[in-house]
């Protein structure tokens, strides 16, 4: 009779891939992942709302929790022990550099730079920007109808943002990504897409309408949404904002078992730094890969299983006839 | 090993199909797809050209593991010289050409093991799973260039191999 089962060693694994989902930040609400119901998914296409970062680079996790013995007796002697803090900290690099990947390695808000108006004065953070288009109904996540006057100032490659005209609002901004905290008014009426992580390029343009190349991560429009070219991405050394995500991590392993790595909360913990990676490790002052070193401190929740505050979930799905 | 190196050999034969399916060779008189083990067939005084020809050099093995783990190193040579109607001005091109379908068929880096002397081929519990291939220069002969890709396959030894 054939064996059905085999002796599994350790998982083999050749790199981990990342998916990060918003926090719901005025709700506190973080994203959770189910392994027993969506572990099985394709890594190519995630479940909603997670947002695929692709492959990661020295994945590092540290647990910084400490314990202590209870003492009790003469002399004394541990009784029990006790948890005395919870900490835990991941980093690990990204090896392409988008406008998610740039704001999770930064620890602080993450701005589009809109493209300037004509003569705009120079600013730092980016100028004041080119009138917004209105975009029209019928719009979706992939697909922005615009007047026909408005759709002729994209073309094809053009770099957009997508989101409502800012009117005075405090607190946090953006939905459902909140890309910034803010204690007192602006008058910039275009500072939601400044920070709106609604944004994509445009794979083809047309005399009514644009075509993303990937669908915004917010979804359809709202209603009364705007768009605005943009030209690149600025993050800054200090602030007061911290982004907060919930992230999944995925190490896949030779024989189908998956390792997975859930922080409900994550909140980026220092500032934006790179890491130089020699594209040839024979030739010094050669060409380097410019990768986002990102470290992130994990905040608690509390599992609703049994009110047990926990930073991360690690779960292990066995290879299919894996003895375990 | 020798489930592994099978499994290997039927994968990459496999998605060869459906990378290249013109790029087979006449062998034996039968027209296969061009991919093939070197000792699995007659020595060739000369290596036939624009096929991929499967060599199998070392052999190691990790006895400490909960199901011992062997692994065997791969050598994938393949050579051109172009075509006639371009006078084999194009053998660089075509190179290149066999470098990317070797890149394609490699991927994905596992493969089911079988045992192909079955009939029909019966499925094992465990995959095979290799390395990323490690290019060589190209080698000069000629008209005739030539290239080899090393590559380091792993496998489980289960129960009944």
């Amino acid at each position: 009779m054939p064996a059905n089962w085999f002796s599994a060693p350790a998982p083999v694994t050749r790199r981990l891939r990342a998916y990060f989902a918003p926090v719901n930040r005025a709700a506190q609400t973080p994203v959770l992942f189910d392994p027993s119901q969506q572990g099985a998914f394709s890594l190519d296409a995630p479940p909603t709302p997670w947002i695929d970062l692709g492959w990661t680079q020295n994945f590092t996790r540290i647990s910084a929790g400490k314990s202590a013995p209870l003492l009790t007796g003469i002399p004394a002697a541990p009784l029990e022990q006790v948890r005395t803090t919870l900490e835990a900290q991941v980093s690990f690099n990204f090896l392409s550099w988008t406008k998610l990947t740039m704001a999770l390695a930064t620890g602080s808000q993450h701005m589009n730079l809109l493209a300037p108006a004509t003569g705009a004065t120079a600013s730092a953070g980016g100028a004041a920007a080119t009138p917004a288009a209105t975009i029209q109904s019928g719009s979706t996540a992939s697909i922005l109808n615009l007047a026909s006057a408005d759709a002729a100032r994209f073309t094809t490659g053009s770099l957009v943002a997508v989101d409502t005209d800012y009117t005075g609002q405090t607190g946090f901004l953006g939905s459902p990504v909140a890309g910034a905290y803010l204690r007192q008014p602006l008058t910039d009426v275009d500072y939601v897409r400044r920070i709106t992580f609604n944004v994509a390029l445009v794979a083809q343009a047309s005399l009514s309408s644009l075509t993303l190349a990937q669908p915004l991560p917010g979804g359809a429009p709202a209603s009364g949404a705007k768009i605005q070219a943009l030209t690149g991405f600025v993050d800054r050394e200090g602030g007061t904002f911290y982004q907060e995500w919930s992230a999944l991590f995925v190490a896949q392993g030779s024989q189908g078992e998956r390792i997975f790595f859930h922080y409900p909360r994550l909140q980026s913990v220092t500032g934006a730094e790179e890491a130089l990676s020699p594209l040839d490790s024979r030739h010094k002052g050669g060409h380097e890969r410019v990768l986002l070193k990102a470290q992130f401190l994990a905040l608690p929740v509390t599992d609703p299983l049994d009110g047990e505050r926990v930073l991360c979930y690690r779960s292990f799905l066995p290879a299919t006839h894996a003895l375990i | 090993m020798q489930n592994a190196k099978d499994s290997f050999y039927v994968a990459l034969r496999a998605r060869l199909i459906a990378v290249n399916p013109e790029r087979t060779i006449l062998l034996r008189g039968a027209i296969r797809p061009g991919i093939l083990v070197e000792e699995a067939e007659a020595p060739f005084a000369q290596l036939p050209s624009d096929v991929f020809i499967l060599r199998w050099l070392g052999l190691g093995a990790d006895t400490s593991l909960a199901s011992i783990m062997a692994a065997a190193e791969c050598e994938i040579v393949y050579q051109i010289c172009g075509t006639q109607s371009f006078g084999g001005l194009d053998r660089g091109r075509a190179l290149s050409a066999m470098d990317e379908e070797l890149l394609a068929i490699l991927q994905p880096f596992y493969t089911p093991k079988l045992n192909i002397a079955a009939q029909p081929p019966a499925k094992f519990l465990t995959n095979v799973f290799w390395d990323e291939p490690v290019f060589s220069p190209i080698v000069a002969q000629r008209d005739r260039l030539t290239r080899t890709a090393k590559i380091l396959i792993y496998t489980y030894q289960e129960q009944g191999e």
